[in-house]
């Protein structure tokens, strides 16, 4: 068993040595650090940054957004998505609307936004619009899929409604909230890096990404790219920890 | 207790109760016996309210309060087998009469050991003994069993019938017990209707008390 775990590890380290190593070849064979640095060039433009305590700020600005979006689109779309998961009525009533916002192009949202919010609170909205369809959706799959014979027994034994949402529906519907929070909030990492690119606040990752692009910064550009993904994994196992302590 | 006056129900095309007649005795044990697909499980839901008729009438001579043991126990997997059954009681009786309830019950059911054991912990067997406990501690008048010994193995099968029958005899109920397997039959019922054909018809009807010998019950069932 160790020496399996060990293994895979093992495993895992000689794939990324791999595709790091594609990513030499080409930017030997591309030779332009401006269209492709190299990971050594990356690498050091990475060490540069975490020598700086804006760095660790704008990190952690940037990660609030991420979070309150994130947090704020569990709420919402696990209260709502239980209303129209129990009720056909609501949920006819909100499907159009939800059904508008996951269509509706991220930059639209955007562009919106920066008109409605102060320019920190932008992200944090465009990552709850985003992430927000996917919890609902999720939610009132997880209701849907309710054992019918366990609602059968609910009746049987006249379990009155409240207690059958507590108690059934609730925690059926778990294992699809899990799954819906940990897509969300993979999504929210992404969206709120391009919300922040184009509100721009004042400590935000993505007003780095922007600096790096003006001013032809393309291993810092790398480098933050790298920092949103490790944030992203980071989180993405946080999460996945605290949710198994959740029925499954 | 329970009377069915031509009742009637169809799902889509198929027939599977036309004027149907039949009756269960008031706390004695009716068995519906009869091959699969003959519209036994039908029959049971009608009894229970879970399915609606097309016509005819299900009278019920006194305020039914029904339990149920499902041919699948049907518990509630996230919780352990104490609260699957004070899940059931909340409704019905105050907190410190639950605790003994459900104690005696498990305790009845040989489950002491497990009452904190979560249904996916538990042997087909043990989670079909919870549902029979949740069943029996449910203060109900009627109890329908769904072929609830349906999978079980020959030694757990008898061990879960003679369960049934003490507990039955402690908490005497109208049951209306469905199966398709001749021992089970013969060795609970009181009353047996045995059912053919699509719709479901009454081929025959025995009335096992007034046998001496089982075995004649047996010849009667295995044609």
């Amino acid at each position: 068993m160790k020496g399996s775990i060990l293994q895979s590890k093992y495993n895992k380290i000689l794939i990324a040595l791999f595709w790091i190593f594609v990513w030499e070849i080409f930017s030997l064979i591309i030779d332009q650090e401006i269209y492709l640095p190299s990971p050594i060039t990356t690498f050091y433009a990475l060490i540069d940054m975490l020598k700086t305590t804006d760095t660790y700020i704008t990190i952690l600005y940037s990660t609030y957004r991420t979070v309150a979006g994130f947090l704020i689109s569990c709420g919402a779309g696990i209260v709502l998505g239980y209303f129209c998961g129990i009720n056909k009525l609501v949920y006819d009533l909100f499907n159009p609307l939800i059904g508008i916002i996951r269509t509706i192009p991220v930059m639209s949202i955007i562009i919106i936004a920066i008109m409605w919010f102060k320019d920190t609170n932008v992200p944090i909205f465009v990552a709850f619009l985003m992430c927000f369809p996917i919890i609902w959706t999720n939610t009132i799959s997880g209701i849907k899929s309710t054992d019918v014979k366990l609602l059968q027994m609910c009746k049987v034994y006249n379990i009155n409604r409240l207690r059958i949402i507590k108690s059934v529906y609730f925690y059926s519907s778990i294992p699809y909230i899990k799954a819906g929070m940990i897509s969300a909030l993979g999504l929210g990492w992404k969206v709120t890096s391009a919300a922040e690119v184009l509100s721009l606040p004042k400590y935000s990752i993505g007003r780095f990404l922007y600096d790096s692009k003006v001013y032809l910064e393309i291993p810092d550009l790398f480098a933050w790219t790298f920092i949103i993904i490790m944030l992203s994994i980071l989180f993405e196992k946080l999460l996945k920890i605290f949710l198994r302590g959740l029925y499954d | 207790m329970i009377e069915f006056i031509n009742v009637s129900k169809k799902f889509n095309d198929l027939k599977v109760l036309n004027n149907f007649n039949i009756r269960f005795e008031k706390d004695k044990i009716t068995c519906l016996f009869g091959p699969s697909g003959v519209g036994k499980t039908t029959i049971a839901n009608i009894a229970a309210n879970l399915t609606e008729i097309d016509n005819g009438e299900v009278k019920v001579t006194e305020n039914a309060v029904y339990s149920f043991v499902f041919q699948e126990p049907r518990l509630l997997e996230w919780y352990s087998v104490y609260d699957n059954i004070d899940f059931v009681l909340k409704n019905v009786y105050n907190s410190d009469k639950r605790v003994n309830i459900i104690k005696d019950y498990i305790d009845m059911v040989e489950l002491k050991d497990f009452e904190s054991y979560k249904p996916k912990e538990l042997s087909g067997g043990m989670a079909q003994r919870v549902s029979l406990a949740r069943a029996f501690a449910y203060p109900s008048n009627v109890l329908i069993l769904d072929e609830p010994f349906k999978g079980l193995d020959m030694k757990l099968k008898r061990e879960m019938i003679s369960l049934f029958k003490k507990l039955w005899n402690e908490s005497k109920r109208t049951v209306l017990f469905i199966t398709h397997d001749v021992d089970e039959a013969v060795t609970l019922s009181d009353f047996i209707y045995i059912l053919n054909e699509k719709p479901a018809k009454i081929i025959d009807y025995i009335n096992i008390l007034e046998y001496n010998d089982v075995s004649e019950v047996k010849y009667r069932l295995d044609i």
